[in-house]
């Protein structure tokens, strides 16, 4: 597995505060939203705010960031694709 | 008993719109928006958003949203010079303004910060008008200002009261204008309520109170009819996809109103300009109205007032009726063909005589009102409340540990100050389904997931009624640090929906499926006793099972610098008390009476407490032992009330200083209640209440008064039935 996709993992069980969950347990291809994880509207919103402040990223439209978070190995794609700090 | 018709004798108002009736009125009339762009305070990052700001605020010493509630206030009194029996107000915001200020220059002095608390606002309001009746804080986020009139509806249909003053009132601060950002619900181009291309609200400003009364008025504005309250218990900010809370919270309204869908001749929508508001609004009023009435949010001409918009839209909605003309849907120009829902798009001449206006807010708060024409119904519906409340469960949590650990000190005499850690607050509760939710939210659920199981009940409560002094600091902390650490650009939208006061109680109800009436009253040292003032209102022979719960946490950085009570640097306490109950006597349980309820600076305060507590034989002969709670900011004046007391009833009752054990926190009292139950149910009681000169032998067939003294002063009485 790529390090963004880790590093991804990690901050999503800091920030939404998944104490019960590991990353080896997240599989980056399983639905992020309203699946196994309990993620939901708000968290989604939440980590909009982080993919914009550490990646340079910005998801402000219902469409895209339904595609984006569609499961994390899609958010880490978009990331890569669009971020200047990862191209830089 | 029957119950009374309540009129509106007078109203004020401050909108983004103008000051007063008339300007309000004026600019309805001519279609007006008061939306633009953000000026209140400077931001970092222009440019700044649309925002819907009042102009022209009077100077003032107070904080923002106190001036904007004064203004109102003097607005409804008109040339009223009786001061109303109570002052109930909603408020999300209070003083957290001026708080964001000092906050930024670092300023550490207590005294700068006294107007912080939500309760300030309304004690302010009464102070002014000299009222020294009950002034009560409700902050159920953006249906605040609707649930207060509501609550002062039924105490005056009860006859609990004659003249209430009640309303609403917000400020713009950078916690809501960042905060609805970060969760992306402002519009760009301002709000235009169910327009297809809508992106979300403006968020704003303002003001309105209603002067309401039993005894009619010479020139009535209009009559309040009816409310209705309920709880999605759905999510913490998104609103049921069906409406389902929001059609129960009209359906109920209409009931209490005793009106059919047919008497409504139009609604105000609570129309925020949200796509999911929005959506969920229009499914709601469809299901109920398979035909509706004309329909507007007036949110695209003053933005989403917040606290202040439910009072606002009432005042609207009178002036509408009376004046014979209908606000349009400012902002609103392509149908969105997904609602099939027609909003008015210009003002119409329209003569009406009922009304209904919708308030909805975050942790799936309802509220809805009716109001009519004076005059134009009649409902001859009885008050179904013949006995006092009865206790089925109960809980607290002290730094004592839980309720069998806290009780278990508390009959050794031991202290039951401190925090207990946050694991130890969550240890009843799935960790899953916490994750998000801080100190406050978690002593609550365990609060209530406890005095559920305490009480045998085959069914969880179905309402809700919450006390917090402080409401959710650790959350607003932890949004103004990370707003001000990254140059207000990355603040968290977890931490923004779970800083509202009511969030609490909203997780609560999703967590129990309590879909009733949730109200969250923030008073201060006296949070607990609002609570029940405000179940005791709301619940009658009828309803179901409810929750009443109180808690506050210890902040490190907040609690000394906003509670008057903490010393920097003196150990912080934390907790609060939890209860299952209902309106239904039963043998063996203890039954609650909140008798008085009362500002603590009039003179003969103590007097009024003694007569309302049935006089100085009444007090020798039934009452067995007093658990009084002064709070340490108000110690002197306390202790003076405490001492008129002990003379009135001279000294004859054992009396128990209950912050000596629990430590200073606003919800103390709520612990307070817990020992009443626990004294009276086990008949066991510590040695310090033994040893005193009169001290208590037995409590048998005695009861228990759990006296709050201070700035305010109250009664409740526990005793078994």
């Amino acid at each position: 597995m790529d390090k963004l996709t880790e590093e991804l993992k990690t901050r999503l069980i800091e920030i939404l505060n998944l104490t019960d969950v590991t990353p080896e347990e997240i599989d980056e291809n399983e639905q992020l939203v309203g699946g196994e994880l309990g993620i939901d509207s708000i968290d989604v919103l939440e980590m909009v705010v982080m993919v914009e402040k550490e990646y340079g990223v910005v998801i402000n439209n219902k469409e895209i960031g339904e595609k984006v978070f569609s499961t994390l190995a899609a958010l880490a794609d978009y990331i890569r694709t669009n971020s200047p700090k990862l191209s830089s | 008993m029957t119950r009374k018709n309540v009129y509106i004798a007078g109203a004020g108002i401050l909108s983004p719109l103008g000051t007063g009736l008339e300007a309000t009125e004026q600019a309805l009339r001519e279609n007006r928006s008061g939306i633009a762009p953000l000026t209140v305070f400077s931001i970092q990052h222009p440019p700044p958003l649309p925002a819907a700001q009042v102009r022209d605020l009077p100077d003032s010493a107070f904080p923002r949203t106190h001036t904007l509630a004064i203004a109102a206030a003097l607005q409804a009194m008109g040339d009223n010079k009786q001061a109303p029996d109570a002052v109930i107000l909603g408020t999300t915001t209070g003083g957290i303004l001026n708080t964001e200020q000092l906050l930024a220059e670092e300023e550490q002095n207590p005294e700068k910060y006294k107007y912080h608390g939500l309760s300030t606002v309304a004690e302010t309001i009464a102070e002014q008008l000299h009222c020294t009746g009950k002034a009560l804080t409700i902050s159920t986020a953006c249906s605040s200002g609707a649930v207060a009139i509501s609550l002062a509806l039924k105490m005056l249909q009860a006859g609990k009261a004659e003249w209430i003053l009640a309303g609403g009132a917000d400020s713009l601060c950078h916690l809501t204008y960042f905060g609805f950002h970060s969760l992306q619900l402002v519009d760009p181009k301002g709000s235009r309520p169910f327009d297809k291309n809508r992106q979300g609200m403006s968020v704003g400003e303002g003001a309105a109170l209603l002067l309401l009364t039993t005894t009619k008025p010479k020139k009535p504005l209009g009559q309040l009819l009816g409310a209705g309250l309920s709880c999605d218990a759905y999510h913490a900010a998104a609103p049921h996809p069906e409406g389902k809370g929001a059609y129960r919270a009209m359906q109920t309204a209409l009931d209490n109103a005793c009106l059919t869908i047919d008497d409504i001749d139009y609604i105000s929508l609570h129309g925020t300009g949200t796509p999911d508001n929005d959506r969920a609004e229009s499914k709601a009023v469809r299901d109920l109205f398979p035909a509706p009435p004309s329909l507007s949010s007036i949110k695209g001409a003053t933005g989403h007032g917040l606290a202040a918009s439910g009072a606002i839209e009432a005042v609207v909605a009178a002036i509408a009726i009376k004046k014979g003309f209908l606000p349009a849907n400012t902002g609103y120009s392509k149908a969105d063909p997904e609602l099939h829902l027609s909003p008015l798009v210009q003002p119409v001449t329209h003569s009406s005589s009922a009304a209904l206006s919708n308030s909805f807010g975050f942790g799936g708060n309802n509220g809805c009102l009716v109001i009519g024409r004076s005059d134009s119904f009649a409902a001859k519906q009885p008050i179904l409340q013949s006995t006092p409340l009865t206790i089925l469960g109960s809980s607290c949590i002290t730094g004592a540990g839980n309720t069998e650990e806290s009780m278990g000190s508390l009959i050794l005499g031991k202290p039951m100050g401190g925090m207990l850690d946050l694991d130890a607050i969550s240890k009843n509760l799935s960790t899953r389904k916490i994750r998000r939710l801080k100190r406050l939210s978690r002593l609550t659920l365990s609060l209530a997931a406890a005095a559920y199981e305490n009480s045998g009940l085959e069914h969880p409560p179905e309402s809700v009624f919450m006390g917090t002094g402080w409401g959710a600091l650790s959350e607003t902390y932890d949004f103004l640090k990370k707003l001000r650490d990254t140059e207000e650009q990355f603040p968290s939208p977890i931490d923004f929906v779970g800083s509202v006061h009511n969030s609490a109680a909203g997780q609560v109800a999703i967590m129990f499926g309590a879909t009733g009436a949730n109200i969250t009253a923030s008073g201060g040292d006296y949070s607990f006793e609002q609570a029940v003032l405000a179940a005791d209102t709301m619940i009658d022979d009828t309803s179901a099972p409810a929750f009443v719960l109180s808690a506050d946490e210890g902040h490190a950085q907040f609690s000394p610098l906003f509670d008057p009570s903490i010393r920097a640097g003196a150990p912080l306490s934390d907790g609060g008390g939890g209860f299952c109950l209902c309106r239904k006597a039963i043998p063996g349980k203890v039954g609650l009476q909140i008798p008085f309820y009362h500002s603590g600076a009039a003179s003969g305060a103590i007097d009024a407490l003694v007569e309302a507590l049935g006089g100085t034989d009444r007090l020798q002969r039934e009452i067995g032992l007093t658990l009084i709670g002064i709070p340490a900011a108000s110690m002197k004046m306390g202790e003076q009330q405490l001492n008129k007391f002990l003379a009135r009833t001279t000294g004859s009752i054992p009396v128990l200083r209950y912050r000596e054990l629990t430590g200073e926190f606003a919800s103390a009292s709520a612990v307070a209640a817990v020992m009443a139950v626990h004294f009276l149910e086990t008949g066991l009681f510590p040695p310090i209440v033994a040893s005193q000169d009169n001290g208590v032998s037995s409590l048998v067939d005695k009861k228990i008064l759990v006296l709050g003294l201070g700035t305010t002063v109250t009664a409740m009485e526990f005793g078994l039935q």
